[in-house]
């Protein structure tokens, strides 16, 4: 550095000394006693191009040594791993995360704008508070999304040994000795295996990234019934010490609730709102995330009125008591003529002998109309 | 044949130097081909492995016929270490209790290594962690010289 400390040139350049790396769970390793070694200014950033201190670990046994590849100012811009530039809330690639959140973030390409600009950013981080995320991953809330694509437990299998390429080829000497995997590498035609670290951080194709974003696209989703008079919601595996209270206690936030009528054999129950915006509201906000006494429930539209009356009465199985005063089902023997679903009406003149007609008001011809499509009367 | 290399002195070589003389011969001569050995094929640690080991064995035989066998009188021991055919330091090295099969003397330089540690080398077998049973130092090659 050959400017001055007082110049304020925008092109001076940082050499970033720091004391301790921003690492993932992951990169560090299952042993919580690790060794590290530190470089002062041991590489350049392979983002930014500046030097930094590089940090270089073991992760565990039989793991390979892992270094820190990118600088703390590239990585807190990100809110990545300075190793594995993954999130470092959700160990997910950069292009997963901002697509879900919807963040945007423009780094100039231009090698004097780059510059200009990690001066900038270099300054911003370096003025932000050091224990949380910097920028706009700050007031981001919780993503359920990236919450279900994150992995529950760091994977330490990324942290293993190489595979020996003198293996590959046949001609590894070593055996047993040898430090590298003795493993049959990746389908080199596979997307996944042409992955660069510029892309990751960008975000911009990273294979990863792409075939996480189809699995989000692929993921199952409540579609909302056409008839729109439903306003019920399903929710199933409620288990069997579930009361009316702790359904209300959660689902009264969404509007107000009509009834909720608790099927305890069926191991489910039905939430009824009164406006259609509660339903909606209820699904979009509970569907596969809602967990009442450790249980995780399923949340699904109710079906249609008629639809789930006869469901429930087949479910149900046992025949109820006639109400008195109303006719037993089938009194008229209705459902014995197939024809009433749709009247054939054959003609004027046989229409009260015919037997598609049961009632007076059934008869098109009774008051003395015509059907425009009854054939006696094209005829005439 | 190779002459063993000595130092220049005018002093003829003390009694019983005629019987150590050739196998100290055939030292030099397996170091020889030790050094102009090919490194093709070798990883860039492994070339120099050799050399240590031959090192190791000269001195060895020194020290077993003056301390263990007590073969030679004392003052072809001292000529030997004189003349720098058997290594006076590593030697020093195995009077000790711990160290009396010690491969070389890069092996327990500290001073060396990240975090001030022995080599792996020196690490007694059974407490070597698992599936870490087989190990050659990148010193000298040496596969565990500690119990």
């Amino acid at each position: 550095m050959a400017m001055s400390k007082g110049t304020s040139h925008y092109n001076r350049q940082v050499w970033e000394d720091s004391e301790f790396p921003i690492l993932c769970e992951t990169c560090l390793g299952d042993n919580p006693y690790l060794r590290m070694m530190k470089d002062k200014f041991g590489s350049e950033c392979k983002i930014c191009q500046r030097p930094f201190t590089t940090f270089r670990w073991c992760p565990g046994q039989k793991m390979r040594y892992k270094k820190t590849e990118i600088c703390q100012t590239c990585a807190r811009a990100k809110n990545v791993c300075q190793t594995c530039l993954l999130d470092l809330v959700y160990g997910l690639p950069v292009q997963v995360r901002d697509s879900v959140l919807n963040v945007k973030q423009d780094m100039p390409k231009n090698d004097i704008n780059r510059e200009f600009y990690n001066q900038n950013l270099d300054k911003a981080v370096r003025e932000a508070d050091a224990s949380e995320t910097w920028g706009p991953y700050k007031a981001q809330p919780p993503s359920d999304v990236l919450a279900k694509l994150a992995r529950n437990s760091p994977y330490y299998k990324r942290n293993r040994a190489h595979i020996c390429s003198f293996w590959v080829k046949g001609e590894c000497k070593r055996g047993e000795e040898c430090p590298y995997r003795h493993e049959k590498p990746t389908d080199p035609d596979d997307p996944l295996s042409d992955q660069n670290i510029k892309d990751r951080y960008y975000g911009s194709n990273d294979p990863v990234a792409e075939k996480m974003l189809k699995r989000i696209a692929d993921m199952p989703r409540p579609i909302p019934p056409e008839d729109k008079s439903i306003t019920t919601v399903y929710v199933g595996n409620i288990g069997e010490n579930i009361t009316e209270k702790q359904l209300k206690d959660h689902f009264y936030q969404f509007g107000e609730i009509r009834s909720i009528n608790i099927v305890q054999k069926q191991n489910c129950a039905f939430i009824t709102y009164t406006t259609r915006q509660g339903a909606e509201a209820a699904i979009s906000k509970s569907f596969q995330k809602l967990v009442i006494n450790g249980q995780k429930l399923v949340i699904r539209w109710g079906k249609s009125q008629a639809k789930r009356g006869t469901v429930t009465q087949e479910e149900r199985g046992v025949p109820l008591e006639p109400v008195p005063g109303l006719p037993p089902p089938d009194y008229f023997n209705l459902s014995a003529i197939p024809s009433l679903i749709q009247p054939i009406i054959p003609s004027t003149s046989s229409s009260t002998s015919g037997t598609g007609i049961h009632y007076p008001s059934q008869d098109p011809n009774r008051m003395g109309s015509f059907g425009l499509k009854l054939p006696s009367y094209n005829k005439n | 044949m190779a002459k063993i290399r000595r130092l220049r002195t005018t002093k003829p070589p003390p009694e019983g130097w005629d019987l150590i003389e050739g196998t100290l011969e055939e030292f030099e001569n397996k170091m020889r081909e030790a050094e102009s050995d090919t490194h093709e094929g070798k990883r860039r640690v492994e070339s120099i492995w050799p050399i240590f080991k031959i090192h190791h064995q000269k001195s060895r035989f020194i020290y077993d016929l003056y301390y263990k066998r007590k073969a030679i009188s004392k003052e072809l021991y001292e000529y030997c270490l004189n003349q720098k055919i058997a290594d006076k330091a590593l030697i020093a090295k195995w009077k000790k209790q711990g160290f009396e099969n010690l491969c070389c003397l890069r092996c327990i330089q500290v001073k060396d290594t990240n975090f001030g540690t022995n080599c792996i080398c020196r690490v007694p077998r059974d407490k070597l962690e698992e599936g870490k049973t087989v190990v050659e130092c990148v010193h000298c090659g040496c596969r565990g010289c500690s119990g």
